[in-house]
């Protein structure tokens, strides 16, 4: 398989934890100058992942590219590129922010102080600069973990849930600093359980259950194929109607919509209610209500807690809970 | 070059620093002055009058350095292994190695700047122990004409790098035991265990224990047969490695405490 064009790349990623695996062979495709969004339950290997990635821990079985270029255990400098935040933001609390990332500058790629106090004034920190980190909140300390991540100025940006903690006006400016990152040709990879938060910042996604990658793709083509159609028709019309909407998808398609009574909801193209009721109405049934469209959550709970049903080949459903 | 002296920053700014050095000063005043004041009184009994020689100078130089390696010794190795152990759990270990950082230079030059703090702090410690001891000498109405002692004054510097060496050593050993525990807490805990525990030990095995990191560092600069102070004042007195002898021992627990340390940590696998 080709990797050329792609900032981030995995296969066949293996990473147990004694007997439990946590990774049962990980193929990623994170394209160059994308926000990728990188989805997952708890416990689905998520944060390994992110460890993986900026080798912090060792795989037991697989390759990783980072930047179109193998990344194994002698190959730290290839971290120079990158910035990352894993799990909480780290630093030494009796140090002030701007000390705190001075005392990170001086590990990795060389950074250049102006370029501090730009971050400092990019996060909205400068006026807390010189407070001690023991004093700030949550968000203030994700605020500065993103200004740690962006120091080296990296062509790959790894952040795993950057917006937790961050109050409405931060998880805004953030989504916009990682826009822009993103329109200037870097890459920026978030891991995030805020499905939302995902839908509106992502260009692509990848999902994982445990420890393996279940769907990946440009999020428009992703929701565009996987959305759902409800429909609302009379109480003793909806057996006839799930029959007719079976047969526009499949049967084990069709399931009684959770809205209430004479609801039914095909999982169908979100483009493809006008079938729908071109359908129905063929067939004598004229529906009361009808409703397309698809998001993020029906996608990933689809993919991640469903039954089995979904027919998606590497689908692993039921995962279990526990995260690392 | 640009870690050791962020290293330098970082500890210079930490208050374990200071209230290491402030504890190790206080009680050293503590007990000089005390010494100095119970030991001049008129009706001391003769063991009492005795503790004046750790006021009295040119002898008082030994004595002072000889405690400071003692209880310095239990503070280094609390220092060592809170640094090394926050590195761990505050995470900024991770956060240095995920920006590509070498695992083990990281380490070593940490470590570099702790040797360079704990030098300083001897020779804080160390100064103002004499002006505490001089102190102690005029409450006790000893003369002080033994300070300006040029054959000891001579020997200082030499004195001082082997206490110096010492107690980088046992920092070295709370550095390696906070890396292998991955924690400040269980590091600090279990050097103070090791402290106490050779302590301990010398009753049943001394001749073993007298190439244990603790006692080699107080044989580096403690005269031939000398016990007392050394140890905190308390400890038993066992047989002692000869000064050179012992500061062999010393650099090989120094360079086998890094060598884990650095090794361990090249090798971990980094969470949390």
């Amino acid at each position: 398989m080709t990797t050329d064009g792609l900032a981030l790349a995995t296969r066949g990623l293996q990473k147990r934890y004694g007997s439990r695996p946590a990774l049962a062979g990980l193929d990623l495709s994170v394209p160059t100058g994308v926000v990728y969004g990188f989805l997952g339950p708890n416990g689905a290997g998520k944060t390994t992942t992110m460890r993986l990635l900026t080798g912090l821990i060792h795989p037991d079985a697989g390759s990783i590219e980072v930047l179109g270029r193998p990344f194994g255990r002698r190959d730290r400098h290839r971290l120079f590129e990158v910035g990352a935040l894993i799990e909480s933001p780290s630093f030494y609390p009796y140090l002030n922010g701007r000390e705190n990332l001075r005392a990170l500058a001086a590990t990795g790629a060389p950074v250049s102080g102006a370029r501090i106090e730009e971050l400092l004034e990019l996060v909205g920190l400068r006026d807390r600069a010189k407070d001690k980190v023991q004093t700030y909140s949550l968000g203030m300390k994700q605020r500065l973990g993103i200004a740690a991540a962006l120091l080296s100025d990296p062509r790959l940006l790894l952040l795993d849930e950057p917006a937790n903690g961050l109050d409405p006006a931060g998880i805004v400016a953030m989504r916009e600093t990682l826009r822009h990152l993103a329109s200037t040709g870097k890459t920026v990879f978030v891991s995030s359980h805020v499905l939302g938060e995902v839908q509106q910042l992502a260009d692509v996604i990848g999902i994982i259950a445990a420890g393996r990658l279940v769907r990946e793709g440009p999020i428009g083509e992703l929701l565009h194929g996987e959305g759902e159609v409800r429909v609302r028709v009379a109480a003793d019309q909806v057996e006839p109607a799930r029959t007719i909407l079976g047969g526009l998808a499949t049967p084990d398609a069709v399931s009684d919509g959770a809205d209430g009574d004479g609801w039914l909801a095909v999982r169908i193209g979100a483009g493809r209610a006008a079938d729908v009721n071109r359908a129905l109405a063929g067939a004598g049934i004229f529906a009361s209500g009808l409703e397309s469209g698809s998001d993020l959550e029906s996608l990933f709970l689809e993919l991640t807690q469903g039954d089995g049903s979904g027919g998606h080949e590497g689908t692993f459903f039921g995962v279990a809970g526990g995260s690392r | 070059m640009r870690i050791f002296v962020a290293s330098l920053r970082k500890l210079v700014r930490r208050p374990a620093s200071f209230v290491i050095l402030g504890i190790l000063i206080g009680l050293l005043s503590l007990i000089l002055i005390a010494v100095a004041a119970t030991a001049s009184q008129p009706d001391a009994p003769p063991g009492q009058r005795a503790g004046l020689l750790l006021v009295t100078f040119p002898g008082a130089y030994t004595s002072i350095l000889s405690f400071i390696l003692g209880l310095g010794g239990l503070f280094a190795v609390i220092y060592g292994a809170a640094i090394a152990g926050s590195e761990w759990s505050w995470g900024t270990l991770k956060s240095a190695v995920a920006r590509g950082e070498s695992r083990s230079r990281y380490q070593l030059l940490s470590f570099a700047a702790i040797a360079l703090m704990i030098g300083v702090g001897v020779l804080i410690a160390f100064g103002a122990g004499i002006v505490v001891a001089v102190i102690g000498a005029n409450i006790a109405g000893v003369s002080t004409d033994g300070l300006s002692d040029a054959e000891t004054l001579g020997t200082i510097p030499e004195l001082l790098g082997r206490g110096w060496l010492a107690t980088v050593e046992v920092g070295a050993l709370g550095f390696a035991i906070a890396t292998l525990a991955r924690s400040q807490l269980a590091g600090i805990g279990a050097g103070i265990a090791f402290f106490f525990g050779e302590q301990f030990a010398t009753i049943f095995l001394s001749d073993v224990v007298k190439y244990m990191p603790f006692n080699a560092a107080n044989a580096v600069v403690a005269t031939p047969g000398e016990g007392g102070f050394s140890d905190g004042g308390g400890g038993p007195v066992i047989s002692s490695l000869e000064p050179n002898e012992a500061l062999v021992v010393v650099v090989a627990w120094l360079v086998g405490s890094l060598l884990v340390a650095t090794l361990f940590t090249e090798r971990a696998e980094i969470s949390g």
